[in-house]
């Protein structure tokens, strides 16, 4: 089964869009729930961001630089 | 120390920490709206205390109050729902995550105005001392409120009236984000109960029986009617502030150092609990959780027909 991370809320003021700055696992690699993932920016602060599931991750569908809303797509994760 | 009892006391600060790590993968995902406030490192205040109390006592809280809600015996399943906003919550769903509460179990909705619980408290000790109950009100607040002018007010009423009233100060050395020393020239905060004329103490915030035998004491003191006492508890936030903060103001070997003080891990090394045993327990307090998790979410929602209930203004 696969699961699709959205980007969280984790701005500040409402609209803002998040800028993906790095990720920290390749495609392919096994992800555990709690691990960081990406690295994000928001309007205020630089900050890592948790996997939500154990498994591997299956595709990464924003590269680093690019911004987008809460909601987006950010990566798809292939679950046991 | 009766070894059931401190089993009781571990399972309670594993249903927190269990609660409180599902709460924020529910946030990262998306289905959990609003922002939270969370008390991962903080368990063996909340469970500490409340175990020294009886369920018909009080205890008032604060906008991180998830903890103190699941130590004073409310279910992760009402307060679930009313993280998801639904009808069945705690508080109808009008309360949300920064009011939770259950009146018939001793704990009025949480007052998320830093401070603002310490002057209700000694209002409502006030009111049992007048009508002759043996009740006595358990005021959680963070080292943030102690320069508030609701706590003076509010701590000396207690003073001078003798009311039966614990503050329990959970001392986390943040203020959201600013760090106890630049906002105190004197840090232990404990020593403020003297200037009121009463007894203050400092504990290990982190060691859940020292926190439950401190209680106790309080509580005895109080019931006796003399009351109040001022419990500085030192502990440690193991996330931001809030969901959206990612705290990077706390250094890196405090963080690390507060870690190998973990309330859990070292209950669990008092009980003498192998890496099975602790897995077992975590693992049937998850499976508890995500049940209630999967009927939060299909729990039914308000309507507008129950928008003017159980409201005052």
């Amino acid at each position: 089964m696969e699961i699709k991370m959205k980007m969280p809320d984790l701005a500040t003021n409402e609209g803002t869009e998040i800028a993906v700055t790095k990720w920290l696992v390749e495609i392919g690699q096994p992800v555990k729930r709690g691990q960081p993932l990406l690295e994000v920016e928001t309007d205020k602060a630089v900050q890592e961001v948790e996997c939500i599931a154990n498994g591997t991750l299956n595709a990464m569908h924003v590269e680093p630089g690019q911004s987008v809303p809460v909601g987006h797509i950010i990566a798809t994760i292939e679950v046991g | 120390m009766d070894r059931d009892f401190m089993l009781q006391l571990y399972e309670r600060m594993v249903l927190i920490r269990e609660f409180e790590e599902t709460v924020k993968f529910l946030f990262l995902e998306g289905t959990m709206p609003g922002t939270i406030h969370q008390c991962q490192g903080q368990e063996a205040t909340a469970v500490g205390v409340c175990a020294a109390l009886r369920p018909d006592d009080w205890i008032t809280s604060t906008f991180r109050g998830h903890g103190h809600a699941l130590a004073k015996g409310l279910t992760p399943q009402e307060l679930l729902d009313e993280l998801f906003g639904a009808k069945t919550g705690c508080c109808q769903g009008k309360g949300g995550s920064m009011h939770v509460g259950n009146m018939s179990k001793g704990m009025v909705p949480g007052i998320a105005i830093v401070a603002g619980g310490i002057p209700l408290a000694a209002g409502m000790a006030l009111a049992f001392k007048l009508q002759k109950k043996s009740h006595i009100v358990t005021c959680f607040f963070g080292d943030g409120a102690v320069a508030e002018g609701a706590f003076h007010e509010g701590v000396n009423m207690a003073a001078i009236w003798n009311l039966p009233v614990i503050f329990v100060c959970e001392n986390n050395l943040y203020g959201a984000s600013t760090r106890v020393d630049l906002v105190m020239k004197n840090p232990r905060i404990s020593d403020r109960a003297a200037s009121y004329g009463f007894r203050g103490e400092t504990v290990d915030g982190n060691d859940v029986l020292a926190v439950y035998e401190a209680t106790q004491r309080a509580a005895e003191e109080c019931r006796a009617g003399k009351g109040p006492v001022l419990l500085e508890l030192l502990t440690y936030r193991r996330t931001g502030h809030s969901r959206r903060d990612p705290c990077h103001y706390q250094p890196k070997d405090e963080r690390e150092a507060w870690a190998q003080r973990d309330p859990i891990e070292r209950c669990a090394e008092q009980l003498g609990l192998d890496e099975t045993a602790r897995e077992q327990i975590q693992q049937r307090i998850q499976k508890e959780i995500e049940a209630a998790v999967a009927q939060a979410k299909v729990a039914p929602q308000p309507t507008p027909a129950d928008l003017e209930t159980d409201v005052f203004a």
